[in-house]
């Protein structure tokens, strides 16, 4: 029998094939199912390809922001709220990728991988997939209207916690009667895009926030430096230019009055790979999650660049790209003494409380310079934007005027955060093409923050 | 610090809002039906339960033990006894006979000794040496008694019979053996009958108002069935029950899938089950003796031949394949049936298999399967029967060469195959891409696998899919069905289990009696086999789709005896007593 026993193994062969076949399903299983699950023939979810009943979503005040019921999708009883917080909603075709109605739909259809498409009880089942937002329905709405129908994107968080309170992109519309996109191409450009989550900008000079970072690590003699600014300078037959002179300014000064000609100097001493360091280090190339959903990421890509190149790329232009909701939480870090904390739009539960404080956070900036930085920020304001503009709140800025062509108006960017215990907000404001950073941007973001702060207290 | 006062604040939040919630479904609790309840908690346990009766099933039937019994001795003048473990015994030079006999003059392989109907016998595999009994030298066999000498070109031996009847050698119990041991067949089938007791409950809550109280009385019928089974079986033999109690609980999932999908058929399935369970006692018993064996192959074939010309003629043609009989009071799928009489075709006994390496009249027999199956458009039983022909053709022949050849020649014809037949080309344009293709040529296998993934770990429970409304949901996709009312590892069990058969068939070679058994349990291990991949991929777009069914699972009479038969021959390999059970007469 040792002849056959040897034999035999042509079975035991083949039986081991079907079960790695087995394997593979699993794996595949695994992977794929809740895409399986979504496919709009899927009885147990879908009638007639919408689906049946879906889990309720809440802004953080209780205010119902999209609901399912019987196959037919309700948004929000206000039409501005529902235009401001599209983006975050998403829309009834699931054009907006990052949609929560795209981004959380295993939640919101209660599909897990343990319980497949089983309900306890079809009215019980709501509470458990119920999407409870950080978003304040209020505040969005202040932000769209502050933008009056320009594109750009507002962004507000919580830069202790993460929660993300306000989140609106421009164009909109409203998801209970969406208009025909493609017959005004131009009007809603990018409609279906979460400017803050999908999209990049030059950030002009928003972005000597993270040169400054840098001069205030590597350069020794930063406090006592002084520059002197013509109004232009000229690096390797590169000019680097400001719309008027500034004399003799100190670093701090330099920042306030977003002096080109003092950076392009500090740049230089700092030279490419410092500038590249502390790009990366400030969320460059890279994306963050947002509960899952994948940002853009914006670009600083200096390797190749040396004399005027450089020192452009150190004032936020050149290549450089910036993603809105990677700088707001850029800046949030400079706020939370050097320590970043990833935002978020979803309310916590019990477990992710425990183990935030643990995994979320990131140590990006030393606690000096995190509040050196901080202080020349309150300065900007105090300096050139006007305390009395920003009466009460405390406010830690700088804005960006970024050059987008010789043809076409700069992106008007303000960002900055709130020096404030009980209301410590960070946010970003970007206006295409809107102009000056602190004329367009600084009083929409005014506006959104006034409303932020009357919401939490 | 002040991080963490804040978590804790959250926490406190938390619960303040989960109490207003229970609070509020305080309030719907009163829609609640009972049945609601019952399958909130009750689909934890399928899961349970399935892992738990595979893992007690198998873990007795794998122990690895010396074999046991001993039916006779070689003894070697004043020097040692050598025990003869199987009913063919080969003897030779070579590492791979039974008896190795390391002397010069001995052949490779140099005779047969067999054991049949309390007679041994000799036989000399055409040596050089020659075989001599008793100082005479014997043509081709010889009867051998007991005392008698037996010489090997020179070498001597002296035929013992033993003690007294066949005896029981010592059981070096391994810590495996040990272990399992525990493992009472009582309690594994207790569990069985609570699986498929508390699953027809579920079925029948399922149907809400149409529900029909003769569904319980089908459950509890089969229940009935397999406890008297159980009971006879542990008073008459002292063999392994396990491998029927894995056999009980397919076909309670079978029970599950056609109370589920086409309740009508339930009382057809189950009387289906009973005949499968009398086939495979009459098989069992009618195999039992090596001689009758032999004899019975010669049958089977002439039966099989006769129904393949009858389909041929007055077949009727179901779902695209001419492989139906309709008797008028019945129909079944005569290829179904033929598979038995394959796998005993292609069997052989020790002294054929080491003398004739030919194998033509098997080669004929697997042709005209094929080739009836071709011409019937059955394609996928007639890629089971070509993989059975394989196995059984390597264990005969033991040549991989020429399974090379025949496998190149089925490519060749298959591509053939496809290229002239239509339907099967659009299979497998649709292999692999079934998403695109959601609606027409993928339809069933992306339903199968949207089913799959609603059923989840746990299942909707039993009665609560959809997948039933798609045509051939009880035979062709019945995986996904499985796994959408029962969940993945219910589904996932269920085809380990019919990979066990195989593993186990596999196991029992060393110690099997005769080739005759072990190349029909490894015939039916591998029909089995290449059965539950065509399935089981084929429905999850691993594998083109075919209309083949899953052993003992998928609805359907013919198939359902088909599968209790093959298990026949793997139960025939076993021949191993339960060490608990001695004493117990066999």
């Amino acid at each position: 029998m040792k002849l056959l026993t040897r034999r035999a193994l042509v079975v035991l062969v083949l039986s081991i094939i079907i079960l790695l076949g087995l394997v593979i399903f699993t794996i595949g299983y695994i992977r794929d199912a809740s895409t399986w699950v979504t496919h709009a023939s899927n009885r147990h979810l879908y009638t007639n390809a919408q689906l049946m009943e879906t889990g309720t979503i809440y802004d953080r005040k209780g205010e119902i922001l999209f609901q399912t019921r019987d196959g037919a999708k309700k948004y929000h009883d206000n039409k501005t709220v529902r235009t401001a917080v599209l983006h975050t909603i998403g829309d009834t075709n699931d054009n907006i990728a990052t949609g929560a109605q795209v981004a959380f739909k295993e939640k919101l259809t209660g599909w897990n991988i343990v319980s497949g498409a089983y309900r306890f009880n079809q009215r019980l089942s709501h509470f458990k997939n119920d999407l409870h937002l950080t978003l304040d329905a209020d505040v969005c709405m202040t932000a769209y209207n502050a933008l009056k129908g320009r594109k750009g994107t507002v962004g507000v968080y919580n830069y202790k916690t993460g929660e993300i309170l306000c989140m609106v992109s421009s164009p909109s519309f409203d998801p209970e009667n969406p208009p025909d996109v493609q017959a005004d191409p131009v009007k809603f450009e990018g409609v279906y895009i979460n400017r803050l989550l999908s999209a990049t900008y030059t950030p002009g000079s928003a972005f000597k926030l993270v040169t400054a970072a840098a001069a205030i690590d590597n350069l020794e003699d930063i406090d006592t430096r002084i520059y002197h600014c013509d109004g232009k300078t000229n690096i390797d037959g590169v000019m680097v230019t400001c719309p008027t002179p500034h004399g003799d300014v100190s670093f701090e000064q330099a920042l306030a009055h977003s002096c080109n000609v003092a950076f392009a100097e500090a740049i230089l001493s700092l030279g490419a790979s410092n500038l590249q360091d502390y790009s990366d280090m400030a969320g460059f190339n890279s994306s963050l999650m947002v509960d899952g959903i994948r940002t853009a990421a914006g670009k600083v890509n200096v390797s190749d660049a040396a004399g005027g190149d450089l020192a452009w790329a150190g004032i936020g232009q050149y290549d450089n790209t910036a993603n809105p909701l990677c700088f707001m939480a850029y800046v949030g870090s400079i706020a939370n003494e050097g320590v970043s904390v990833s935002p978020g739009i979803l309310k916590g539960n019990i477990f992710s409380a425990l183990i935030k404080p643990v995994t979320g956070k990131k140590r990006i900036l030393s606690e000096e310079t995190a509040e050196k930085l901080g202080n020349m920020m309150r300065k900007n304001v105090i300096d050139v934007y006007g305390e009395g503009n920003y009466q009460g709140l405390k406010l830690c800025a700088k804005s960006g005027t970024a050059q987008v062509g010789e043809d076409k108006a700069p992106h008007a960017w303000f960002v900055g955060y709130m020096d404030r215990e009980d209301c410590p907000l960070a946010f970003v404001v970007v206006v295409e093409n809107g102009g000056s950073g602190s004329k367009v941007a600084g009083p929409v973001a005014e506006k959104v923050l006034r409303s932020a702060v009357n919401s939490m207290n | 610090m002040s991080n963490y006062l804040e978590s804790a604040n959250q926490i406190l939040n938390k619960i303040i809002a989960l109490y207003s919630n229970i609070a509020l479904m305080m309030g719907e609790l009163k829609t609640i039906e009972f049945s609601d309840i019952y399958l909130l908690l009750i689909r934890w346990v399928f899961p349970v339960l399935a892992v738990t009766i595979f893992v007690r099933c198998v873990l007795p039937l794998l122990r690895s033990e010396p074999y046991n019994t001993v039916w006779g001795y070689l003894q070697v003048p004043d020097s040692i006894k050598i025990p003869l473990q199987h009913w063919e015994n080969s003897i030779g030079r070579s590492k791979l006979s039974d008896i190795v006999i390391n002397l010069p003059f001995v052949s490779r392989t140099h005779a047969v000794l067999s054991f049949s109907a309390g007679t041994w016998s000799v036989f000399d595999l055409g040596s050089k040496g020659g075989v001599l009994v008793n100082d005479e030298r014997i043509v081709k066999s010889k009867t051998v008694k007991d005392g008698d000498t037996i010489s090997l070109a020179g070498a001597e031996f002296r035929l013992l019979a033993p003690e007294d009847g066949p005896e029981q050698q010592e059981n070096p119990a391994a810590w495996f053996s040990r272990f399992s041991h525990h493992f009472s067949s009582g309690k594994t089938l207790f569990m069985i009958f609570l699986f498929q007791f508390l699953g027809g409950i579920q079925i029948y809550f399922s149907m809400g108002q149409d529900a029909n109280p003769k569904l319980l009385g089908i459950f509890l019928a089969f229940i009935l069935l397999e406890a008297s089974y159980f009971l006879f079986m542990m008073t008459y033999t002292r063999k392994y029950i396990e491998l029927e109690l894995l056999a009980f609980f397919l076909c309670g999932i079978n029970l599950f899938v056609v109370a589920s999908a086409v309740p009508d058929q339930i009382a057809k399935q189950l009387i289906a089950i009973v005949c499968g369970i009398a086939v495979f006692i009459a098989l069992g018993l009618l195999i039992r003796d090596l001689g009758r064996a032999r004899k019975l192959k010669y049958v089977f074939v002439f039966g099989a031949l006769v129904l393949l010309v009858l389909n041929l003629t007055i077949g009727e043609v179901r779902f695209g394949a001419k492989n139906w009989i309709n008797l008028g009071f019945m129909s079944f799928q005569p290829m179904e049936l033929i598979k038995v009489a394959f796998v005993m075709a292609g069997t052989a006994t020790l002294d054929k298999l080491l003398t004739t390496r030919n194998i033509t009249a098997f080669i004929g027999f697997a042709g005209a399967c094929i080739g009836a199956l071709i011409l019937m458009r059955d394609l996928g039983t007639a890629v089971v029967f070509f993989a059975a022909f394989l196995v059984i053709a390597f264990m005969r022949s033991g040549d991989l060469r020429t399974i090379a050849y025949a496998c190149s020649g089925a490519v060749l014809g298959a591509i053939a195959v496809v290229s002239f037949l239509p339907y099967v080309a659009s299979r497998f344009e649709a292999w692999g891409r079934v998403w695109e293709y959601a609606n027409t040529i993928g339809y069933q296998q992306t339903r199968t696998l949207i089913a799959a993934a609603s059923g989840g770990v746990l299942g909707v429970g039993g009665g609560n899919g959809f997948l039933v409304n798609i045509p051939a949901a009880a035979n062709d996709l019945v995986f996904g069905l499985v796994c959408e009312e029962w969940g993945l590892i219910v589904a996932l069990i269920t085809v380990l289990i019919i990979l066990f058969f195989a593993v186990l068939a596999v196991s029992l070679m060393r110690e099997c009696k005769s080739p005759f058994y072990a190349i029909a349990a490894c015939g039916a291990a591998a029909i089995f086999l290449v059965q539950a991949a065509l399935n089981v991929f084929g429905s999850v777009d691993l594998l083109p789709l075919t209309g083949i069914t899953l052993p003992f699972v998928s609805n359907g009479g013919t198939s359902m005896v088909t599968s209790w038969a093959l298990l026949a021959f793997i139960k025939a390999a076993d021949d191993r007593g339960r060490p608990d059970r001695e004493g117990v007469g066999d």
